[in-house]
């Protein structure tokens, strides 16, 4: 009997011991996941649209381009879907036709990216290189009080997604 | 002049005059500088052909990388807004900052290239084998020296980051996009490892107390381990060949000699040399620094340093495409093939049954084949290495070396 119980409390001794230990290290690698991200918002002001050039306009901080045709308006992400680099910007000076993932047609610029030869079609298809997925569009908006033109960049839209300017 | 210096070198390591060679051996287990060496050791085991020294030559690399390393840290600010600016003011405004940033590098880079040698001569020399020791657990000596290597790698590139020029955004980008993408928990790694879902000072921090705290420490406790598991098992391998010989039934007798000054002194001639060297480089070849870092253009082409070019390699050719489900080639070439390597590598010494007569010596006829098979994989890696190395370009295509194009104009 006296032994059972020497023995219990050992055990209990034990199990106290190590879930302290346990627990103090499972705090402290917990602190280590942020509760609190100061981080640029998701939800970005990039200008008034009626400085938007005609084309291509690359927002660096934002890693984006914002495409302009008429009065249409797009957005493309730059951030390369293999492993995050940035896309460059590859224009043709014109209309170019390419057969691309088996289809014939005209293109005025492409996305290479430098780091792994990634290569992204004008609709941001991937057609050549690592890259898991195309490159996200982002929609776009006009923020009611200011008319300026905002992306929202923690969201996704299709690739034929297009706003128009009035 | 030789007799005073012979005095002085008495006085530093011997405590007392030895009569004989009880006494002489207890001169070296009772100095404090000295008692993890063993009184005496095989003179075979000291045999520069034998081992090439590249243990010795990695501790010493460590050794001056932690001298230069703490030095540095008095002089680097872990701050993305003044990283930048406190290494280019260790080139241009610290008196002999530049040999301390050049020797901390070139150091870096030796090691990687010693401890991988390192790992090759053990392997050639089957020295994870015990031979007929029934003492020495050598494979475990080995798994440590794969995990060394290992965390010489994560030194490295912990420590190439810091700078935050683009050569350090890109890598950490990459790295911790590979990170990112293995499937179900890369995420959470990438988040706690970047601490947040961007790279910002949060990064920057954990990286840096990765690299001068966390990492070094278990390295130096490895290192530790590693040492002292070689006199555990009966000192190198090499010896294993004398216990082979008297079981055939030959009569020998290993020549024995004291530790200091023998071993003592070729360990400082081996450090010497290797911070000779390293002097020599940081002297004449300057560390590069590239513009400071920004997200917003990547470098075309962004290579990484030598030892990751072939990991870079990988990831760029390894993405699978079955049907509609796509591998992401970050998680292929990135995780998964160097994790099948690694492991390979870390067991091998457990399932290697070549015969006892095969530990100790170089390419043993006996282990041919994985000889062989070992060749050819780090031809392969080395090969990788050299190919990314001169023939990729801009974009990553393939070009001749000499037939770089003019850098296409980067928006």
């Amino acid at each position: 009997m006296k032994e059972k119980r020497r023995e219990f409390l050992k055990n209990l001794g034990r199990i106290a011991g190590y879930g302290v230990l346990g627990g103090l290290f499972a705090g402290f690698g917990r602190s280590l996941w942020p509760n609190i991200l100061y981080e640029p918002p998701k939800r970005v002001r990039l200008l008034d649209p009626k400085n938007l050039a005609e084309g291509m306009n690359y927002f660096p901080e934002q890693r984006l381009f914002v495409f302009k045709k008429g009065d249409e308006v797009w957005a493309i992400s730059a951030v390369c879907q293999h492993l995050g680099c940035t896309v460059n910007f590859v224009p043709f000076g014109g209309k170019v036709k390419k057969k691309i993932l088996g289809k014939e047609v005209e293109e005025e610029w492409e996305f290479h990216c430098p780091c792994h030869g990634s290569k992204y079609s004008q609709d941001g298809d991937i057609y050549e290189g690592p890259a898991p997925r195309g490159l996200p569009f982002h929609p776009l908006e006009i923020d009611p009080a200011t008319g300026y033109l905002v992306v929202d960049l923690s969201k996704e839209v299709k690739k034929d997604w297009r706003l128009k300017l009035s | 002049m030789k007799e005073k210096l012979y005095q002085v070198w008495r006085a530093l390591v011997w405590t007392f005059d030895p009569s004989d060679r009880t006494e002489a051996g207890k001169a070296i287990t009772r100095n404090f500088w000295l008692h993890w060496f063993p009184p005496r050791m095989t003179k075979a085991s000291l045999s520069w052909s034998y081992s090439l020294w590249l243990g010795t030559i990695s501790a010493s690399l460590f050794l001056i990388l932690a001298v230069t390393g703490i030095i540095l840290m008095f002089l680097y600010v872990p701050s993305v807004e003044r990283a930048y600016q406190s290494i280019k003011d260790l080139e241009y405004a610290v008196s002999f900052g530049w040999i301390l940033r050049n020797m901390h590098r070139w150091s870096a880079h030796m090691m990687v290239a010693a401890v991988f040698l390192h790992m090759v001569r053990v392997f050639y020399t089957g020295a994870y084998k015990n031979g007929m020791s029934h003492m020495a657990r050598r494979e475990i000596n080995w798994l440590v020296g794969i995990i060394l290597l290992l965390l010489t790698l994560l030194l490295s590139f912990s420590g190439y980051l810091l700078p935050w020029d683009q050569l350090a955004i890109w890598a950490v980008t990459v790295g911790t996009q590979i990170a990112k993408s293995v499937p179900i928990i890369g995420d959470e790694i990438y988040f706690v490892l970047a601490g947040g879902t961007n790279l910002d000072q949060n990064a920057l921090i954990r990286f840096y107390t990765l690299h001068v705290i966390f990492l070094p420490v278990l390295t130096l406790i490895l290192i530790s381990y590693h040492m002292w598991r070689v006199r555990k098992d009966e000192g190198l391998a090499i010896t294993e060949q004398f216990n082979i010989a008297r079981k055939k039934g030959e009569a020998v007798q290993p020549e024995m000699v004291f530790s200091s000054p023998w071993a003592v002194r070729r360990i400082f001639l081996v450090f010497m040399g290797t911070l000779t060297w390293i002097l020599f480089l940081s002297v004449f070849l300057d560390s590069p620094l590239e513009e400071p870092a920004s997200l917003e253009w990547t470098p075309n082409p962004a290579k990484a340093p030598w030892y990751f070019l072939w990991l870079q390699e990988l990831i760029a050719i390894t993405t699978i495409r079955i049907g509609g489900i796509t591998i992401n080639g970050g998680f292929v070439g990135g995780v998964l093939i160097p994790g099948i390597i690694t492991t390979l590598l870390a067991v091998w010494a457990f399932i290697d049954k070549s015969p006892a007569e095969a530990t100790g010596v170089w390419f043993h006829k006996s282990r041919l084949v994985q000889n062989i098979v070992f060749t050819i994989l780090a031809l392969i890696i080395v090969g990788m290495i050299f190919f990314a190395m001169y023939f990729r370009g801009p974009y990553w295509e393939v070009y001749w070396p000499w037939a770089w194009p003019e850098l296409p104009e980067i928006i």
